[in-house]
């Protein structure tokens, strides 16, 4: 087999630009999860979210016609089921995890019949895609330039987008309220940060940006939408959330990761001739799970402390939680 | 005090989720009438189409399209279950309350062996016929030769190709799977010796997105003629195609729509003789012992469906032409396809 085929500066290219696409779902998913957690909420309804924002977002563009109004309504239905969350989660403080999961089964139940019962039975249908934009100078830069600035322009919004909510967590005044419910609570409380807005706030983001998720892996990589068209991209978000030790940017980064690997191994597969190369497809398989593991558990042990935010999963009642 | 209204939502979500269960795989009985009714001088079998996806989906919509046909000919009675659940002990659930329900056929569309089996043992008298490895006395098997069909495009894929270089992609490295891929290089290296296959196995059978970069990565490699074994892996290769403007095969129904420019053709997969033949035996009283139904290119079970939109080359007429020769030698019993379906 020969590696230049993969790791040679042209096919490198090639394969870096393709896994942050395909990445980006992922990546939006879980950058708004970590919001979520880190304000103290663990909201397992991200499959959900990233499964009725696909749907949602490929029916308005498929009527209405627009990419556009397809991603608003993406992004609309995952703040609508983000409210949800928050409504049984914060408002009536329900088991977070039961919520969670509920919506996930609602979701899969719901976006089926309502596809089955628009199109069972015909020809898929199928939108148009958008096309790539280079960015003028930007994507001149050796290396970087084609991976990032060739893209279309889900992919640049969802870049900065995420980017931005990393910022918003970290630098920003409404971000120092959503750590400090998800540490201390009470503590939030008495300094006059409402816990329930602030945590309310976080699923709305959260929800966005999962249905934001959906948008970009329909309308801008996939144009059709299928029965659990998601693939459990939920699933591995919430998992890059503790991979990424709550730190937004170390979980986007874990997101690109996870992505260049499964991206790898594909591409590995197709230069060591799939069949009939001597080590077993399922090796490949494995692949991006065990590059995952290993790095996170090289980061667990390098940091040494428990990023966890403490009150993670707990439901904020007045004057009851210390 | 009064309570709150809110109060009640977790109720209401409860009951929304069981509606949603329920309507996700739900029976879709459009009241065929009930059992027993004569047409043409024949009882009406009483049968049950189970489904593990949507039909929207090309492999449960070629399942569905073949019962309902028989159902529109008066040879049967329908109730039929989409996305049906994938494991053992729901799935036998599901086609255990069909065996209750007095149907007389169960046909189960997917690889359920031991649902099968486990739901023929509790209901000796239900006939089955699903996808497996082991026959029971009432559990018969669904053949599925596509990889007929499959040598056929890779004859046409060998004469379109210009890098010489072929791929194909699976969900998994299944028999029905590696019998296709090998079928389709088989027949692109009898029209040109110079092909070189790559074949991808994506480890995934709905997710599209992984689909379309499995393909993605054969392109970059210099393929320029492709095909594909599964739901997700098909879709996202139609995607890819149509995106890199090269040429490529759809798989089990018609997918000339997902990319007409680009489709050469699809590997199609007809269920109606199958199910046709199921009925007829339970009629007859001849189900039993069960056996194996096979229908190839010579009894219409599979084809290659070219679609006439199809603009990227041009196809090279002497290798039409020994395509058909082809397909009629196979239908003919003259020329066997190699059967590879792996270990």
């Amino acid at each position: 087999m020969d590696w230049s085929e993969i790791f040679g500066p042209d096919a490198l290219v090639v394969l870096l630009s393709t896994s942050v696409a395909f990445a980006m779902p992922t990546a939006l998913a879980a950058v708004g999860e970590t919001v979520a957690e880190r304000a103290g909420v663990l909201n397992l309804g991200l499959e959900g979210m990233l499964l009725a924002g696909a749907l949602v977002s490929f029916l308005v563009a498929y009527y209405v016609g627009s990419v556009a109004l397809g991603t608003v309504a993406g992004v609309a239905i995952g703040v609508v089921l983000g409210a949800l969350m928050a409504f049984l989660s914060v408002s009536l403080r329900t088991e977070q995890i039961i919520n969670g999961i509920a919506i996930v089964l609602v979701a899969q139940g719901i976006t089926l019949f309502v596809f089955e019962k628009l199109f069972g039975g015909e020809e898929q249908p199928t939108i148009a895609g958008i096309s790539d934009v280079e960015v003028p100078l930007l994507h001149d830069i050796p290396g970087v330039g084609p991976v990032v600035f060739e893209q279309n322009v889900l992919f640049y919004l969802s870049l900065a987008l995420a980017l931005g909510v990393s910022l918003l967590l970290t630098r920003t005044r409404f971000g120092l309220s959503v750590r400090a419910v998800g540490e201390s609570p009470a503590a939030a409380e008495a300094t006059a940060v409402s816990v329930a807005r602030t945590r309310w706030l976080a699923l709305l983001v959260c929800g966005g940006m999962a249905g934001l998720g959906g948008a970009v892996l329909v309308l801008g990589q996939l144009n059709v939408f299928e029965e659990d068209v998601s693939g459990g991209r939920g699933w591995v978000a919430i998992a890059l959330v503790i991979f990424g030790r709550w730190n937004p940017l170390l979980v986007l980064g874990g997101a690109f990761l996870f992505g260049f690997t499964d991206a790898l191994q594909i591409r590995v597969q197709a230069v060591s001739g799939g069949i009939a190369s001597s080590v077993p497809t399922e090796i490949f398989g494995a692949l991006p799970y065990v590059v995952t593991l290993a790095v996170m558990v090289a980061a667990t042990v390098l940091a040494g402390r428990d990023a966890q935010p403490a009150a993670l999963g707990v439901p904020f009642r007045k004057g009851v939680n210390a | 005090m009064r309570r709150k209204w809110w109060r009640a939502v977790p109720i209401w979500l409860a009951t929304a989720v069981l509606v949603a269960g329920a309507a996700g795989c739900g029976d879709d009985d459009d009241g065929a009438g009930g059992g027993g009714e004569q047409a043409g001088g024949q009882e009406k079998v009483k049968t049950a189409l189970v489904l593990p996806c949507a039909t929207s989906d090309p492999w449960c919509k070629q399942g569905f399209d073949g019962a309902k046909a028989l159902e529109r000919r008066g040879e049967i009675d329908l109730e039929v279950t989409t996305s049906a659940p994938q494991d053992t002990a729901g799935v036998t659930r599901v086609l255990a309350q069909y065996a209750q329900g007095g149907n007389q056929l169960l046909l189960a569309h997917s690889t359920w062996q031991d649902a099968a089996f486990d739901v023929a043992e509790q209901f000796p008298d239900v006939n089955i016929a699903t996808y497996a490895f082991e026959l029971r006395d009432n559990v018969a098997i669904l053949e599925e030769p596509i990889y007929q069909a499959a040598y056929l495009a890779g004859m046409l894929a060998g004469g379109i190709t210009e890098s010489n270089t072929i791929g194909g992609s699976a969900g998994q490295d299944v028999p029905l799977c590696h019998a296709e891929l090998e079928a389709f290089e088989a027949g692109a290296k009898r029209v040109n010796k110079q092909v070189k296959m790559i074949d991808t196995y994506i480890g995934d059978w709905n997710d599209a997105a992984k689909g379309k970069q499995a393909t993605q990565a054969q392109i970059d490699q210099g393929a320029d003629v492709v095909i594909a074994c599964g739901g997700g892996p098909a879709t996202g290769m139609a995607q890819a195609i149509k995106e890199a403007n090269i040429s490529g095969f759809g798989y089990v129904g018609d997918m000339s729509s997902q990319a007409p420019k680009n489709l050469v053709g699809s590997v199609m997969y007809n269920l109606e003789p199958y199910f046709e033949a199921a009925v007829k035996d339970v009629r007859n009283d001849s189900f039993r012992p069960a056996k194996r139904y096979e229908f190839g290119l010579a009894d219409g079970g599979v084809d290659l469906k070219l679609n006439d939109r199809y603009a990227v080359k041009e196809i090279p007429a002497d290798v039409m032409r020994q395509m058909e020769q082809v397909k009629d030698q196979i239908a003919s019993g003259e020329f066997k396809v190699p059967y590879e379906a792996g270990t």
